[in-house]
């Protein structure tokens, strides 16, 4: 029994000791590994990889791995370690994407988000955690306004401050007269509508009707159509992002409305992939944008250069607004003297004007860009269709 | 006044040419699910394919060449996805459609995911081939010519399929599997090969929507399921089975979207839906569907 009782026993300790060992060896290896957490920052690029939104996450992942490489893979003197996560099409997939970016993979900064739903949701896990947040596209008012936080800033826009852009061009130099709003209907929809009809009726313009087709469920828009030339209008104004903007664009010209009623929109309507799509029906359609790839600027330039040279595509607004959340979290990093969400807020609250951007100088208000309008109209040159300068309007910000 | 008749009539013509093209779709699916009560829900997935065939080979803008080719392509592909889809539900035969529906709708799935990778997820577009892509003025308003061949399209197969269905010993056959699946396989007639035959004319049918479509609808991922949804709505409003309840059906729907949405603007969200939900409080079976298909599983 003795004997039993000493092996028990010895078995007891030796197994503690190679527990010992085990946590001895694993605190070393954490200690050892790696470099030390000063001069890295983690980063998870939450883009969509799948899905209707899948061509946005790609520009975007372009000029965020465009950024680095130029960059020496650095923000700030930070090596930069990118996690890329897939937000998908829904908040079902991208509020669960951003939570293990920040949980399992322990992200110091997250930078992406296409959909404002997304965006939303994803608001109150990035405001406990106290990491900042860059939203790169998502357009909702409220991301930046009742929803805001100081973690949540935004380089992009809102989709109010778009159409706004719109609106006071328009009244400025018509036709002011009888002008037709239609949009998505949905949230992204409605503020287009809002930010355009009281930017444009505070400059004297007057709206001559409105319709709302159904959001994702519109293929054929031909009833919408047929009011709008009953209206009488002078012009058109819309709001329509994807699929249902090359619809749209395409349906305005088979059924004849394009040479008679002008058709004016937030550039989303042009931009990207879908003019691609559109091709020759929207030639002659003027939209307003915070960037437009045939800006005549040397930043621009330089920018659309490098960025041909390595993916043989042409940037789109959704490239830049990437690019400029790297350019911004360089430039706060540079005086930030930590990772923490309320240090980078602060340093990020600093910065002043971004004057070197390829969409041309813009500085954060409310944490969201306030920045000039590009009056762009579609035109054909060579073999592809582009959007091209045709004035610009003074800095806006988000409305209301 | 008469501007607003004019523009009401322009609806109508245009309820007329979606109708067509919504038979067109929605005939296989009626078919296969009325006479070999197999539910398909990965017709969508072939109309997407159609629509992408049509973009690959057309391109912008296709000449009647590329178009007849695309037809011609989608027809194939048509069949051969049938064929496929006929063999995998066929162990599936005796068990509920929820067992068939999963099937289908895991093939869907995997379908439209391969045609994600095969033709990226950028939203393409198509246009009309010479000579269809113009407008001819109508009821004073500009009209795109294309429209106007869909509308031929469509009563050139309905009249072509009346006649088949009506008119030839297959036809008869066909009719027959729809009313006692039992009795024809008990005459000595392999219902299995009527059941792969329908199922694979169905699916070229689909496919060919997807290339006809093309230039109205354009081809992207997320079509599938928007064009099932209608389908399955034309099936259900028009009643399984038959070929005049699928084009009536079909022109119904067609109605409802283009005339529906132009008077009730407002409501336009849910209106197709409504009209689902009278037809089936009033008539269970579809309009032209028969009583006893309306029940439980058979």
């Amino acid at each position: 029994m003795d004997g039993m009782r000493f092996t028990r026993r010895r078995l007891l300790q030796l197994t503690g000791a190679a527990g010992a060992v085990v946590t001895v060896q694993a605190c070393g290896g954490s200690l050892g590994g790696g470099s030390s957490p000063e001069t890295s920052v983690k980063v998870g690029l939450l883009v969509p990889q799948a899905g209707v939104y899948a061509p946005l996450g790609t520009d975007m992942r372009r000029a965020w791995d465009l950024w680095l490489e130029s960059h020496d893979g650095k923000l700030g003197d930070y090596t930069v370690e990118t996690v890329v996560a897939d937000e998908g099409e829904t908040p079902q997939t991208g509020v669960p994407a951003a939570q293990r970016l920040l949980q399992s993979d322990q992200c110091d900064v997250i930078v992406g988000i296409v959909n404002s739903a997304t965006a939303l949701g994803v608001r109150d896990i990035v405001h406990e955690a106290k990491k900042i947040l860059i939203v790169a596209n998502a357009g909702a008012e409220d991301i930046t306004a009742k929803a805001s936080s100081p973690y949540i800033w935004r380089s992009s826009f809102t989709n109010g401050q778009v159409a706004a852009g719109m609106g006071r061009h328009l009244a400025e130099n018509g036709p002011k007269d009888g002008v037709f709003v239609i949009a998505s209907d949905y949230a992204a929809g409605a503020e287009a509508i809002a930010g355009f009809t009281s930017a444009f009726e505070a400059g004297g313009g007057t709206i001559a009707g409105r319709a709302d087709p159904p959001f994702g469920t519109t293929q054929d828009y031909q009833p919408f159509l047929s009011r709008i030339r009953n209206s009488g209008a002078k012009a058109t104004f819309c709001f329509f992002a994807g699929a249902e903007a090359v619809s749209f664009v395409k349906q305005y010209r088979q059924f004849g409305l394009a040479p008679d009623v002008p058709l004016y929109g937030s550039g989303f309507l042009t931009e990207g992939g879908v003019l691609d799509a559109q091709g020759e029906a929207a030639l002659g359609v003027h939209t307003s944008l915070h960037y437009t790839s045939e800006l005549d600027s040397s930043h621009n330039k330089e920018f659309v250069q490098s960025y041909q040279d390595a993916y043989d595509a042409v940037p789109t607004v959704y490239s830049v607004q990437t690019w400029d959340a790297a350019n911004v979290l360089d430039r706060a990093l540079r005086g930030a003297d930590g990772l923490d969400g309320d240090t980078l807020s602060t340093a990020l609250g600093g910065l002043g004007p971004i004057d070197d951007s390829p969409r041309g100088t813009w500085s954060f208000e409310n944490q969201t860009p306030k920045q000039k309008f590009y009056l762009r109209k579609v035109e054909k040159r060579g073999d592809r269709y582009v959007n091209a300068v045709v004035t610009e309007t003074g800095a806006i910000g988000q409305p209301g | 006044m008469g501007s607003w008749f004019e523009a009401n009539l322009v609806s109508v013509l245009n309820g007329g040419a979606i109708g067509c093209l919504l038979f067109i779709l929605a005939i296989g699916l009626s078919l296969v699910f009325g006479m070999m009560n197999v539910l398909n829900l990965a017709h969508g997935a072939v109309f997407l394919a159609g629509a992408f065939i049509g973009w690959r080979i057309g391109g912008e803008s296709p000449t009647w060449g590329t178009f007849a080719l695309a037809v011609g392509a989608a027809t194939l592909l048509g069949l051969l996805a049938g064929a496929v889809l006929s063999a995998m539900t066929e162990p599936l035969r005796n068990r509920s459609h929820l067992d068939q529906a999963l099937l289908t709708l895991g093939i869907a799935l995997v379908a439209a995911e391969l045609l994600s990778m095969t033709f990226g997820n950028d939203v393409r577009a198509t246009n009309a081939p010479p000579g269809l892509d113009g407008t001819v003025p109508v009821l004073g308003t500009d009209y795109p010519v294309y429209r106007l061949f869909l509308i031929a399209a469509g009563l050139l197969l309905a009249v072509t399929a009346w006649l088949v269905v009506s008119r030839t010993a297959a036809g008869a056959v066909i009719r027959a599997t729809v009313a006692d699946r039992e009795m024809v396989s008990a005459i000595g007639i392999d219902d299995r090969k009527v059941k792969l035959a329908v199922f694979a004319v169905g699916s070229a049918l689909a496919a060919v929507a997807g290339v006809l479509g093309g230039p109205v609808y354009g081809a992207r991922p997320g079509l599938d399921s928007t064009v099932l949804i209608l389908a399955l709505v034309v099936v259900v409003i028009g009643g399984l089975g038959s070929v005049k309840g699928a084009l009536i059906g079909a022109l119904v729907i067609g109605q409802i979207e283009s005339l529906g949405r132009a008077l009730f603007a407002e409501a336009a969200s849910f209106i197709l839906f409504g009209a689902l939900a009278v037809v089936l409080v009033l008539r269970p079976q579809g309009l032209f569907g028969r009583a006893d298909m309306a029940g439980a599983p058979r």
